[in-house]
């Protein structure tokens, strides 16, 4: 019987192109696994714009405290239309440039900022 | 060279006569002195202190202060040759245009005379005060070679700058006692007179004109002076306090027949860390906090808010340095980032600092001088202080800081915390920047003003005022080089008035 023997150069290889598959498709799931996950909110188009959500939201909060009646949908009506077309870099200078500014607990930001994160903090 | 006189040892009941008596020997008396060295006038300079500090002396000046806390009367005063320079930062900026106008949201506003009147005279006060080559509003280009200045987008605040003061040995600043009493002593046409205090002005019967004043030494000497001419260089507190003392003939004292001597006091309120900036690309240069000095002009930065936002946001004068580098909360932090990285910008390396400032106050005739009952070793009624801020003062300031905040986004440079809000915040920051000013303040009209345009008493003559109490408005500006170029224009007046 003949037997089919594998060199040691051929598993070496099989065994890396294996863990490497492994790795890949570990790492793909993990962030899925235990990553940060957002519940979804009727605000989620908006929120894309923000880069760390999770600052945002400490924002957000300090935002909530101080108007505990801020009108998200209205918030977002508006910011909708300050964002078509464009990003947030974008929406935030001509906020600076017309004067619109927002003061969380005393630091002075874009407007559209920090309704966003405002709505990050719902 | 002739050596200063000992009013101690001056026999009491002697009546010295002269053509100038400067009372006062403080920056306005001694640049007054020097700027009429070798005139044919004979000048005679009386100052209540000697060549350093005593106690005794010191303590003439104690009073009592009511309202917003400030500091105690004989702590905010230096009562020997050099007077307030013996405590002076050294800190020189000169006046804006808009200081002199009249403006519609600054009641009682508007000097009589614009800048044009003073300029001929910053080149010399400015040499004076040794504060090197005349460089403010021109050094944003060289400092910027030196290292980079923290960017700001257009709009109402940019970046000015301080100078400051230095004796020749670069002992920062120059104390005018010290610094000019050989040049004092080299001075032909003048006698000065150390340890000897003014406690009483004499009109003549007529109240038009003042027939001499007394002099009284702690060692219980009194003697009189008749000058042809006089000029009151007390500093803005004392000023007001002997022309208020000296009602025996005008019952409400010298120069107060519309009630205004002592009125319209202030000082430019310093509260501490107002603001923190936040400059995203991390470490700001060194000469924010420490003046650099370039070629001899030894420079700091400071946001001043320009005349045309003071106009369309009706805010008056602040001046804002940038302090200490401080620590950021958690908030801090997360407004840092969710900001920078909402407008495309690293700060990975972001760095906070504290921020001071200056203010200019709103003219209010009720914060006031007044006399009290209580007297001090020479019988002269000691001083209160009725002191006020309004809450616009801060709002207005705020403002400015908001702006400067909207400026830093623009730029995408940095970022703004405004530290205080209620009232109670920015009067417990509250610091105070020993600037007396507005206790006879000059206007053409005698019912506003307490001296004329000339800085003479309205109604008097030979009675003159000089120093930072008779600006009618403040400026954000520190006076000490501000009023030696007044007090130099005041010499141009008198040699002419007296020729």
């Amino acid at each position: 019987m003949n037997e089919t023997r594998v060199s040691r150069r051929t598993a070496l290889i099989g065994g890396g192109v294996t863990a490497t598959l492994f790795a890949v498709a570990f790492g793909l799931t993990l962030p899925r696994l235990f990553g940060r996950r957002y519940a979804p909110t009727p605000y989620d188009d908006l929120l894309a714009h923000l880069v760390d959500r999770d600052r945002a939201a400490r924002v957000g909060a300090e935002i909530r405290l101080a108007e505990p009646k801020f009108d998200g949908k209205a918030a977002a009506r508006e910011l909708r239309q300050r964002f078509e077309q464009r990003d947030i870099a974008e929406v935030c200078d001509a906020d600076v440039r017309e004067g619109r500014l927002a003061e969380v607990g005393g630091w002075v930001l874009p407007e559209s900022l920090a309704e966003l994160c405002a709505l990050a903090a719902e | 060279m002739s050596a200063f006189i000992d009013a101690r040892t001056i026999p009491s009941g002697t009546v010295l006569q002269a053509d100038l008596a400067i009372i006062g020997g403080g920056p306005a008396g001694i640049s007054l002195a020097l700027a009429l060295a070798h005139t044919p006038l004979k000048i005679m300079l009386f100052e209540s202190g000697g060549m350093d500090f005593d106690a005794r002396t010191q303590a003439l000046y104690a009073g009592k202060v009511s309202g917003v806390s400030y500091l105690p009367l004989d702590s905010s005063r230096m009562r020997y040759l050099g007077g307030g320079s013996n405590h002076w930062g050294g800190w020189c900026r000169p006046l804006d245009a808009i200081d002199f106008e009249q403006r519609s949201w600054v009641p009682y506003s508007g000097w009589p005379f614009g800048i044009k009147e003073l300029k001929p005279y910053f080149k010399r006060a400015q040499d004076l005060v040794e504060a090197g080559h005349w460089s403010y509003d021109a050094s944003d280009e060289p400092m910027s070679a030196v290292a980079p200045l923290l960017a700001l987008g257009d709009g109402g605040v940019y970046t000015s700058w301080f100078q400051f003061s230095k004796t020749r040995n670069s002992v920062l600043p120059t104390h005018f006692g010290d610094r000019y009493a050989d040049d004092l002593r080299r001075i032909p046409n003048l006698k000065l007179f150390l340890h000897a205090n003014a406690t009483r002005l004499h009109l003549a019967h007529d109240a038009a004109s003042l027939a001499d004043f007394d002099v009284a030494t702690l060692n219980g000497r009194k003697f009189s002076v008749k000058p042809a001419t006089t000029v009151l260089a007390l500093g803005a507190m004392e000023n007001a306090r002997l022309m208020l003392a000296s009602s025996d003939v005008a019952a409400a004292g010298v120069g107060n027949g519309h009630d205004l001597v002592g009125r319209f006091f202030a000082d430019h309120p310093i509260p501490r860390d107002t603001a923190t900036l936040v400059s995203f690309a991390g470490d700001i240069a060194g000469y924010y906090f420490d003046a650099y000095n370039l070629n001899g002009a030894i420079l700091r930065p400071a946001y001043a808010p320009r005349d045309e936002f003071k106009r369309s946001a009706n805010v008056l004068g602040s001046l804002t340095t940038v302090e200490n580098a401080v620590e950021l909360d958690d908030l801090g932090k997360a407004a840092v980032v969710s900001t920078a990285l909402a407008l495309g910008v690293d700060a990975g390396n972001a760095k906070a600092y504290s921020i001071g400032c200056g203010l200019e106050l709103q003219p209010d005739p009720e914060r006031r001088l007044t006399l009290t009952g209580e007297r001090d070793a020479l019988g002269m009624p000691r001083l209160k202080l009725s002191n006020h801020v309004s809450d616009a003062d801060f709002a207005r300031y705020r403002l400015t800081m908001k702006e400067l905040g909207r400026q830093l986004l623009a730029a995408r440079s940095g970022m703004i915390r405004l530290n205080y809000k209620t009232r109670a915040e920015w009067v417990q920051a509250l610091d105070w920047g020993d600037h007396h000013l507005g206790t006879t303040r000059m206007h053409v009209d005698p019912k506003q003003g307490v001296v004329d345009a000339n800085a003479r008493v309205h109604g008097i003559s030979n009675l003159y005022v000089a120093g930072s109490g008779v600006f009618p408005t403040y400026s954000a500006s520190n006076p000490t080089m501000n009023l030696v170029a007044l007090t130099l224009r005041l010499a141009d007046h008198l040699k002419r008035a007296m020729r």
